[in-house]
């Protein structure tokens, strides 16, 4: 039993692999491939329920390497529950390949997996950068040139994320993170802590696509496939900022090192992105600049280095990995801007809540899931006296929140494009069982993530809890 | 005049009891509204359907609102109906409601305007199903904002109401509707975010253990903090009522929302903003309300002065209604800033007959612009013998909203004044001066569009529909009949209420509570002289 834990881990490699196999050697009889994402969304879900039952045991492995705590527990349930809800709810008829569009998802969730349950630095990085990978072959199954710009500028988030944890290791002695905490005790901030913490700050802003460093992933996220852009814009910047909250939280006997940083980040990023979703009009570049919005506020809660911050972040973390991974898996093709999208209300009633919803949360509108993450944020931000972050957030967020009702208006109020006129970017999303249930899993997860959502705020505080915060 | 709190018993009282009576007011109409949406209503088939279930949903809210304002202990200072279940323990939120008198009245308030909202908007052919759910679940998130008692809920129920109403104004306004939505959501968003700074300060300096009202509020704050959170409220509150000079989102919101939108935002959703200055910076903030008392005077009487004179200038008669609608904002405010009994009391029932006085007014001009095909003030003119039943409840509207006696808002008025001639002599004879100028507006509106000889320019003219002389007179009924009946009709020959305890009763509950801040102890009055 005491190995039933890594059963989800096991389960989700061992599907990820299987399908890719499957898809490069033609196992698959055609008239199966039908059922593929139907039994792979359901294979995710069991993982979720083992998660769920066998995870909340608090155990390491491999000398310390994984550690199974709360923390863990709540970052991979939040990543496989996203990974189930993507593939039930992906228009799989917009999508560029069947197999690897089902397998990358899988490892995307997988990186965000081995992050949050990693005890050391190498295994931080390699969680981080298998999920950044799986996004890159999203994309470039549909722009090879966007790809490569993901990946060059991947490349350099991996270079700014090495140096600045070989920095960390050559101050501390230690990879270990526990360790690096216990060091860090009893030192006083120093330049030679402050310098390796920006290399981190900014590689881990690169990777996540937070204003102002999203001018590269942001163009590759919007040029991908559907779930490829959920990857890109999702699971991608959740596995940075998995890692970021573990590292802030073994930076935390000394946050000087890294506050300042955190806060203009998080101020570049909720104001940048509240004002350019107002700025854009298509749907899904609306989307990504909300997400790096709601992105700014998990940077916000990581800036108060106290516990309730960092449970905040994390609770609002779960908020945000649903909703930027699945969102534009739900907008589909859209790539025809705003016309695409026009009456979808009227068409596809069910697509237009989700993706309603999941614009709402991202901008953190009331009731969803997004506004409760941000108001516990917010609550944080008044507890630590930071009313100035505070402040620039809430700005953000009215200007979300006025950019989502420019879209809504065009989803619900204005009349559908007619069908001689839609050409393939515009295309009506296809209508199937499983997408249906997936759109509607992801409104009932939307809309309950915050009114049922004090056992999940309580796993997101033990969590803080397990990394060693009071 | 005073409120006197009584304890006699209506007739029917203690017929009906729920744990959750308040919980339905809020979740009753979100219910209905998303099952209005999804369903089916292929090419409008059920489109007569949906208006109909969207009237009698608001039907039972306002049944359940009357057995409990029927049921309410007028003489119990504490708050009724309550609910308490935790909700987020971690930061200290709990789903906490209830109601005490001035709570009661802004239920009844949202009740009467959700009732006349939906027959106002009788007429909406396009997209029947989303425009009555988006309207339910604004009535919904007003009614939350009313009986919220955990400052968290209040803020999500305050910032709720913004996507629907902006939706509404952007999907079924009139030409200018996109600027007027921005603004509305510009406006009300920065107001939003004025309270979430001011509750989040509340809660950091309390500890951050809770963000229940009972304690943030119950907590003594240092005079530094009081200022602070209070002009957070003031600034919040001066987007939604709206006061001059945060008012740029009225003119173009009201005017280019369809009727029934224009109703709720200017009858209830905008009385949230002083209903929360009561509670917060006079129910909470002595100290500031001590200081900020003159500021909330000139700023009474810069709204009233500046709705009056924008109403005379005005050359669109929906533009007249809505800057008409500022005016009993400034009256209820004037109430509050005079921090006396007797003052707070006549905001409190401001806060009802002004919200019914503001929602006819800017009802009524919107009617007229619709029955007569434009809104030019300059084409309007000698409508009375073509549109008698508008005419007549036009002439109301006025009366009602200068206060004339027999309305009920001539008893708030009276009370504000006679309070704030004592404590803000300057703001209440400006605010005075203010409501003169709104006299001589609206005889020149009346004279013009109903008295004026006829204009052979106009488009045709035709009187009021069933259904907008039903929700004008429910509006202006409503006003008559607290007017007529302050403490409510009587078995003849007894004391004992016939089916109404009495208006200006039950909403007394819990105001000697808010006013104890502003009262001199029996035992010190002596000593003060």
């Amino acid at each position: 039993m005491r190995y039933a834990v890594l059963v989800p881990e096991a389960l989700v490699v061992a599907l990820a692999v299987a399908v890719l196999l499957a898809g490069r050697f033609g196992w698959m009889p055609r008239t199966s491939r039908a059922y593929l994402p139907q039994v792979t969304a359901l294979v995710v879900l069991v993982a979720f329920g083992i998660e769920l039952w066998a995870g909340a045991s608090v155990t390491t492995y491999f000398g310390g390497a994984l550690i199974q705590d709360r923390f863990a527990l709540f970052a991979k349930a939040a990543a496989l529950l996203t990974a189930a809800i993507a593939l039930a709810a992906t228009d799989w008829a917009a999508e560029d390949s069947l197999h690897i569009g089902i397998a990358m998802p899988l490892l995307s969730a997988f990186g965000v997996m081995v992050a949050a349950s990693a005890g050391d630095m190498l295994g931080l990085w390699a969680g981080l950068e298998l999920a950044a990978a799986a996004a890159v072959v999203m994309v470039s199954l549909r722009r090879p040139d966007l790809a490569l710009r993901l990946l060059l500028v991947g490349g350099v988030a991996t270079g700014l994320i090495l140096f600045g944890l070989a920095f960390l290791y050559a101050t501390t002695g230690n990879s270990d993170l526990s360790a690096i905490r216990d060091v860090l005790a009893n030192r006083a901030p120093t330049l030679a802590l402050a310098l390796p913490m920006l290399l981190l700050a900014a590689g881990l802003a690169v990777r996540a696509g937070i204003a102002p460093f999203h001018v590269a992933g942001l163009p590759a996220g919007v040029g991908a496939s559907p779930l490829g852009a959920g990857l890109v814009v999702g699971l991608t910047a959740v596995a940075a900022g998995t890692v970021a909250i573990k590292l802030v939280t073994a930076l935390i006997p000394i946050p000087a090192v890294y506050m300042l940083y955190a806060d203009v980040l998080a101020a570049v990023a909720m104001v940048g992105g509240g004002a350019a979703a107002l700025a854009v009009r298509s749907p899904r570049p609306r989307l990504a600049y909300l997400a790096v919005g709601q992105l700014g506020w998990v940077t916000a809660g990581l800036a108060t280095h106290y516990r309730s911050g960092i449970a905040a972040s994390l609770f609002l973390l779960g908020a945000f990995a649903i909703a930027a991974t699945c969102g534009p898996a739900l907008l589909g093709r859209a790539e025809g801007g705003e016309p695409a999208i026009a009456g979808l209300g009227a068409v596809r009633p069910v697509r237009a809540a989700g993706i309603g919803l999941a614009m709402l949360s991202l901008a953190g509108a009331p009731p969803l899931a997004g506004f409760f993450g941000e108001l516990t944020v917010a609550a944080a931000l008044a507890q630590s006296g930071n009313f100035v972050l505070l402040g620039l957030g809430l700005l953000g967020l009215v200007m979300s929140i006025a950019a989502v009702i420019g879209t809504l208006r065009v989803l619900y109020i204005q009349s559908p494009l007619e069908e001689a006129r839609r050409g393939a970017a515009a295309a009506l999303p296809a209508v199937t069982g499983l997408s249906t249930a997936g759109a509607v899993a992801f409104c009932v997860v939307i809309a309950a993530y915050g009114v049922f959502g004090n056992p999940i705020l309580g796993l997101a505080d033990q969590g803080a809890e397990a990394l060693g915060l009071r | 005049m005073t409120l006197s709190a009584i304890t006699q018993q209506s007739v029917g009282a203690g017929i009906f009891s729920s744990a959750f009576l308040l919980s339905i007011l809020i979740w009753l109409p979100v219910i209905v509204a998303v099952g209005i949406a999804i369903m089916p209503n292929p090419r409008g088939r059920y489109d007569t359907l949906i208006k109909q279930i969207a009237f009698f949903a608001n039907l039972v809210t306002m049944f359940i609102l009357f057995i409990a304002y029927n049921q309410f202990e007028n003489f119990l200072p504490t708050m009724q109906y309550e609910e308490k279940i935790a909700w987020l323990p971690a930061i200290g939120v709990t789903y906490h409601l209830g109601v005490d008198g001035p709570g009661i009245a802004m239920l009844m308030l949202s009740g009467l305007v959700g009732i006349a909202s939906v027959l106002a908007s009788i007429g909406i052919r396009e997209r029947v199903r989303t425009y009555f759910a988006l309207l339910l679940l604004a009535q919904a998130s007003v009614n939350g904002a009313i009986v919220a008692r955990d400052m968290f809920v209040l803020i999500l129920f305050w910032g709720a109401s913004i996507v629907p109403i902006a939706l509404l104004i952007l999907g079924w306004g009139g030409p200018r509707r996109v600027g007027a939505a921005w603004r509305l959501v510009g406006y009300w968003g920065l107001g939003t975010a004025a309270l979430a700074v001011g509750v989040l300060a509340l809660y950091a300096v309390t500890g951050g253990r809770t963000f229940d009202m009972d304690t943030l509020l119950g907590t003594a704050q240092s005079p530094r903090i009081q200022i602070g959170v209070s002009i957070a409220m003031i600034v919040a509150g001066a987007t939604r009522l709206p006061l001059f000079p945060l008012h740029g989102w009225l003119r173009d919101a009201l005017a280019e929302a369809p009727v029934g939108v224009a109703v709720v935002v200017s009858g209830a959703a905008s009385r949230l903003g002083a209903f929360l200055l009561l509670r917060v910076v006079i129910g909470a903030e002595p100290a500031a309300a001590h200081l900020l008392s003159p500021v909330l005077a000139a700023l009474a009487a810069l709204t009233v002065g500046y709705a009056a004179l924008a109403a005379i200038r005005s050359v669109d008669i929906r533009h007249a209604g809505a800057y008409l609608a500022m005016v009993p904002g400034g009256i209820t405010l004037l109430g509050l800033a005079a921090i006396s009994p007797l003052g707070i009391a006549g905001s409190v029932l401001s806060l009802f007959t002004g919200g019914l006085a503001a929602a006819l007014i800017a009802g009524v001009c919107a009617t007229v612009a619709e029955r007569a095909q434009t809104r030019s003030l300059l084409l309007l003119s000698g409508l009375a013998p073509r549109m008698p039943n508008i005419a007549w409840i036009f002439l109301l509207a006025a009366f009602a909203l200068l206060g004339v006696p027999v309305f009920a808002s001539f008893a708030s008025e009276v009370m504000t004044f006679f309070g704030a001639f004592k404590t803000q002599p300057i703001g209440a004879f400006a605010v005075a001066i203010g409501l003169a100028i709104t006299a001589v507006a609206l005889a020149a509106l009346l004279g013009r569009v109903l008295f004026g000889s006829p204009n052979s320019d106009a488009p045709g003219v035709s009187d009021a529909a069933l259904g907008e002389t039903w929700y004008l007179g429910i509006l202006a009924g409503a006003l008559l009949w607290i007017g007529l009946f302050p403490g409510g009709p009587k078995i003849p020959g007894t004391d004992t209420p016939l089916f109404d305890p009495g208006f200006v009763s039950q909403i007394a509950a819990g105001v000697s509570d808010i006013t104890s801040n502003y009262t001199l102890p029996a035992s010190a009055a002596p000593a003060a002289q």
